[in-house]
């Protein structure tokens, strides 16, 4: 078991805690959720657990940490690692060697494995995951789902009674996702394991895991118990932390404050739908928003090819983007999306094909004039920021254009005003929080005007309330008549804000429409996408449940 | 083909090409190294797995050096003590004490090229890492952090890329002076050190959650004949 005692920690230098007065018991076997908004000391409390704080801490931490009568602050580097396992978020940086048998061997090898034993671990440890046929491969080969899975059976290897896991499929396309949430649930429900889940999307996770732990901004614990009573109780401050509920609960919540909806207890799960929700009106499953009447092209790409490498990265793109719109680009994992976008925005040119810019071919425009035509976010917002404080950073496109120092500063507040960053102007944009980041990248890409805007999965990491806040801004830009395209792989997204939705797999757009005919397509699975929950539940009420992936 | 040269130890397989570079430096006549260059280079190609294509393209590469030392070393030689005693060589006749030297350091190259090569390409990187730990008292948090570090080298090098896309798109000029290339690159540098740290911190976290401790340990992978490959030697 896991027994947290009035846990404190504070970073050196911070005056407030990043973690105040923690107390949970986690039972062996018992499975928990861990929320709450970004910052509130998730992370922070998964190195506290399994051993790398305090030893590794610049700062104060109080309070006891026990793992079956350990003392965690007491116990030797590594030797925690035989209890608690961890599978971080991101797929890149949590191996250290070369290839999968490798990597698994690290592992055995820390603990004393016997020589003799650790061949037939990693193949039991593989088998888990299903990537028994990986074991020799190089792990730079692997996608992000496989390379997730591979840092879980690393972990399982170890035969740890506990396994933490934080934010594992933030970074996987639905498919990905689903397969590996439902690779978690069986091995939890066949070896027993403790778990703990930390995630901003909770939809697959609730169906097996009741238990829920929140944490406040300040790192408080709010609430632990059930998930249900948790929201039955405090919806709407979970909302208002920018903790996401899972989206068929955010809905009947939605619809019951408009009295649309009627339920003896709220539903989590869509089985749990059937059984608790008494009514809901039709209405709250129609298409939500209006959409624009487009008719002018901005932005036209002919047979565009792409390869590096000898590796055939696009083929035979053609396509026409109208202002305004508001295009969602999905696929799977590895499906070409980024490069088209690059390739799209200019950012590099493709192997073969023409792109028009305003009926104008790309590579006629000047650079300069080109930026002031097309903003890029990057998914990774530090890597724009060039300058050493915010008001700077949306000053320095204007102070290129050589504007007067009055219209820019009118100009620099008005677009913190509508990114939400106000009182924020003399900050450095690296101490910003992960949403704020990406709200300034935004901001520094619409403050010139420009009439087309490209973002690369703007919504990843980052928690709920950020995400509205982002989305809010977003639907105001289209309104305003800009033409925005969007790397993502969250189909609600795509049926909420989306009027035209493409699908890349392997390099070719497979699909061009809008996201309705999408939806109204058979088995999206084969390109790793999913439907969105408004669909989902449509279909659930009607009935024959079988879509919803298993 | 067999693969005895790959499966040989690394460490060992380090230390010989060491001592042999160290004592063909010793040596003053063209021959033994013109006669050490072919014997390795068959035994590259007769135990050794090879990426034969890019060995010879290395090796061209380093032949085309080595012709231009020639002629340097002709060329530029010290006044000779026997300007009598002469040679044809290729059209000219010229000093054969110089000529004996300019061969003598050209074959030294190309003996030091093949035995270095004959390392590089027979050589799992892991395995040698993991072997210097092993019998060379390597310490395994320096070990691994070197084997992490080499996984990262793609990574960064794909962020450098990224960062420098992302500051076209926001308007930073293509540097055109030396000054201002500096600056671009001091620029680049702190998001992409971020970057770095980051990420290191975060696999130095995910390394210690797998029970890494930095202590001794006996890898798995590393069981290679070690007798066989003194014996062999």
């Amino acid at each position: 078991m896991i027994h947290v005692n009035e846990l404190s920690l504070w970073f050196e230098g911070h005056e407030q805690p990043i973690i105040s007065k923690l107390s949970f018991y986690l039972n062996a076997g018992e499975t928990m959720l861990l929320l709450g908004p970004s910052g509130s000391g998730k992370s922070t409390l998964t190195c506290c657990l399994n051993g790398i704080y305090p030893r590794e801490l610049d700062g104060i931490m109080e309070g006891k940490v026990h793992v079956f009568d350990k003392n965690v602050q007491a116990t030797k580097p590594g030797e925690i690692s035989k209890h608690v396992g961890v599978v971080f978020q991101d797929p890149e940086s949590q191996f250290c060697m070369l290839t999968v048998e490798d990597e698994i061997a690290f592992g055995l090898e820390n603990i004393n494995t016997p020589r003799e034993k650790i061949a037939a671990k990693i193949d039991e440890a593989l088998h888990l995951v299903h990537l028994k046929e990986y074991r020799e491969a190089t792990i730079q080969s692997l996608s992000g789902g496989q390379k997730q899975k591979l840092a879980l059976s690393c972990v399982l290897a170890l035969e740890p009674d506990f396994v933490i896991l934080d934010e594992p499929t933030a970074n996987l396309d639905p498919f990905a996702k689903q397969e590996f949430i439902q690779a978690m649930k069986n091995i939890q429900q066949e070896k027993k394991i403790g778990l703990i889940v930390i995630e901003h999307q909770l939809e697959d996770w609730v169906s097996f895991i009741q238990r829920a732990c929140i944490l406040s901004g300040q790192g408080q614990c709010i609430f632990d118990g059930s998930l249900t009573e948790a929201i039955t109780k405090n919806a709407p401050l979970l909302q208002s932390l920018g903790i996401a509920l899972p989206p068929i609960t955010e809905l009947v919540l939605n619809a019951s404050a408009n009295k649309q909806a009627s339920f003896t207890s709220i539903p989590l799960t869509y089985s749990n739908f059937s059984t608790h929700v008494s009514y809901l009106d039709q209405e709250c499953l129609d298409q939500p928003t209006a959409r624009n009447q487009n008719t002018n092209t901005v932005l036209e790409a002919h047979h565009l090819n792409l390869a590096k490498n000898k590796r055939q990265i696009l083929q035979q793109i053609t396509c026409t983007l109208q202002q305004p719109s508001f295009i969602a680009i999905t696929g799977a994992n590895g499906s070409g999306k980024t490069s088209l976008t690059r390739l799209l925005a200019g950012i590099e040119p493709p192997s073969t094909g023409y792109i028009y810019v305003n009926h104008r071919l790309l590579k006629h425009w000047k650079p300069k004039e080109l930026r002031q035509q097309i903003g890029y976010v990057f998914q990774n917002p530090e890597h724009q920021f060039i300058t050493d404080s915010v008001f700077e950073e949306i000053a320095y496109t204007l102070r290129l254009r050589a504007y007067s120092e009055a219209t820019i500063k009118e100009k620099v507040f008005h677009t913190l005003e509508s990114c939400q960053l106000q009182g924020m102007e003399h900050r450095h944009p690296y101490t910003l929080s992960q949403g704020q980041k990406r709200r300034l990248s935004v901001a520094t890409m619409i403050v010139d005007e420009q009439s087309i805007l490209f973002l690369d999965e703007p919504t990843f990491g980052q928690d709920a309330a950020s995400n509205r806040e982002l989305m809010r801004l977003l639907k105001e830009q289209y309104k305003n008549g800009t033409t925005i395209i969007m790397v993502t792989h969250d189909m609600d997204i795509v049926d909420q804000y989306a009027d035209r939705v493409i699908v890349l797999a392997n390099g070719q757009i497979v699909i061009d429409e809008t996201p309705d005919r999408l939806w109204e397509r058979p088995c999206l699975n084969k390109w790793h996408l999913n439907y969105p929950t408004r669909i989902k539940l449509k279909r659930h009420m009607e009935g024959p449940h079988d879509y919803i992936a298993k | 083909m067999t693969t005895l040269l790959n499966n040989i130890n690394p460490s060992i397989k380090a230390i010989t090409v060491v001592i042999s570079v160290c004592l063909l430096t010793f040596v003053f006549d063209p021959f033994t190294p013109l006669v050490y260059c072919i014997l390795t280079i068959l035994l590259t190609f007769l135990f050794g797995k090879v990426a034969w294509k890019i060995y010879l393209v290395y090796f061209l590469v380093i032949c085309l050096l080595s012709i231009g030392m020639l002629w340097t070393a002709v060329a530029f030689a010290d006044e000779p003590n026997n300007p009598q005693l002469t040679m044809q060589f290729l059209f000219w006749e010229l000093p054969k004490e110089n000529v004996t030297v300019a061969l003598s350091l050209t074959f030294r190259m190309l003996a030091f090229a093949a035995l270095s090569f004959m390392f590089i390409f027979t050589t799992n990187m892991v395995h040698f890492i993991l072997s210097l730990m092993q019998q060379c008292k390597l310490p395994p948090k320096l070990a691994y952090g070197i084997l992490a570090g080499y996984r990262f080298l793609p990574l960064m090098r794909d962020e450098l890329q990224q960062i420098r896309a992302a500051h076209q798109v926001r308007g930073v000029n293509r540097a055109s002076s030396l000054k201002e290339t500096i600056q671009q690159y001091k620029r680049y540098a702190i998001p992409l050190l971020a970057g770095a740290i980051r990420k290191a911190e975060r696999t130095a976290i995910a390394m210690e959650s797998k029970g890494f401790s930095g202590e001794r340990i006996v890898p798995f992978i590393g069981s290679i004949g070690l007798l066989l490959s003194i014996g062999f030697f």
